[in-house]
């Protein structure tokens, strides 16, 4: 029992037992209720839920119709889930950082890389996320929901994704990092 | 009901992603460039474990599978292509 609470005290698990405990729920999500797990499919779902409230005629097409469907879905839940379950992980080895300073930008090694403005931070992340959930949209899902859900199911898309999404990333740490690669 | 199912799920989901280190910009950005492998291992890790189980689920006729994510070649390969250059950027 000690050791079951030393383990959830310490910051970083092995990958491989964490991957384990994903691989259970990625099994548990198909068994207890047939979905799977993903996360960029619940935003297109809130997106679409405001669009339509918003401006209805804009969204009144076939992907919202019919591929992504607006509403609170399971994913949506799930995602709030997963908010919450990676501040308990924070919370559980102290590095929760509620309201402090730098609370937003405590990478050092993003600072060393792009400088200390926390501003910058803010516009980088807003912007790489759009260009994700843009990807998530034309490849039909994320890391979680097509990488992983789908390559548990033996799906060739999940590992085309996974091909195209390391080959590019390599590329653009390249060109980030240039000679400190 | 479900959804009670979906949010303790996806509490574990986003607990073993803050576990595993993948809620850090540094994570991700070092298994671009080699430097770390917890990203991979990770998810290899989940594939193998959920293949195993899922594969053996279905053979025992306990579970059927959900509706598969569809396979078209060029769009898997456009969108994993773009999603790297946002994943590269931000760390998600």
């Amino acid at each position: 029992m000690n050791w079951i609470i030393k383990q959830i005290h310490k910051e970083t698990w092995s990958p491989y037992a964490a991957g384990i405990l994903l691989g259970i729920v990625g099994i548990l999500a198909v068994v207890l209720s047939n979905t799977l797990l993903g996360a960029s499919g619940a935003f297109e779902n809130i997106a679409g839920l405001i669009g339509k409230a918003i401006a209805p005629q804009a969204f009144d097409n076939t992907y919202f119709k019919f591929v992504m469907p607006p509403g609170i879905t399971w994913g949506v839940i799930l995602l709030v889930g997963v908010f919450f379950g990676g501040m308990i992980g924070a919370a559980t080895s102290g590095t929760l950082k509620w309201g402090k300073k730098d609370a937003v930008n405590s990478d050092f090694q993003w600072k060393s890389i792009f400088g200390p403005q926390t501003w910058k931070r803010w516009v980088l992340g807003f912007v790489g996320a759009i260009i994700l959930e843009y990807a998530a949209g034309i490849a039909g899902g994320c890391t979680s929901g097509l990488a992983i859900s789908g390559g548990m199911l033996l799906v060739p898309a999940a590992f085309l994704f996974i091909a195209g999404m390391f080959a590019s990333g390599i590329v653009t740490a390249l060109v980030i990092y240039r000679d400190r690669y | 009901m479900n959804y009670v199912i979906a949010l303790f799920l996806g509490g574990f989901f986003g607990f073993s992603l803050n576990k595993a280190g993948l809620t850090k910009y540094n994570k991700i950005v070092n298994q671009f460039r080699f430097t770390d492998m917890a990203v991979l291992k990770f998810m290899m890790t989940a594939l193998v474990v959920a293949m195993i189980g899922l594969y053996s689920l279905r053979g025992l006729g306990l579970v059927k599978f959900p509706a598969v994510p569809n396979t078209y070649i060029v769009g898997n390969l456009v969108g994993g292509l773009i999603f790297g250059i946002g994943m590269a950027l931000t760390g998600y």
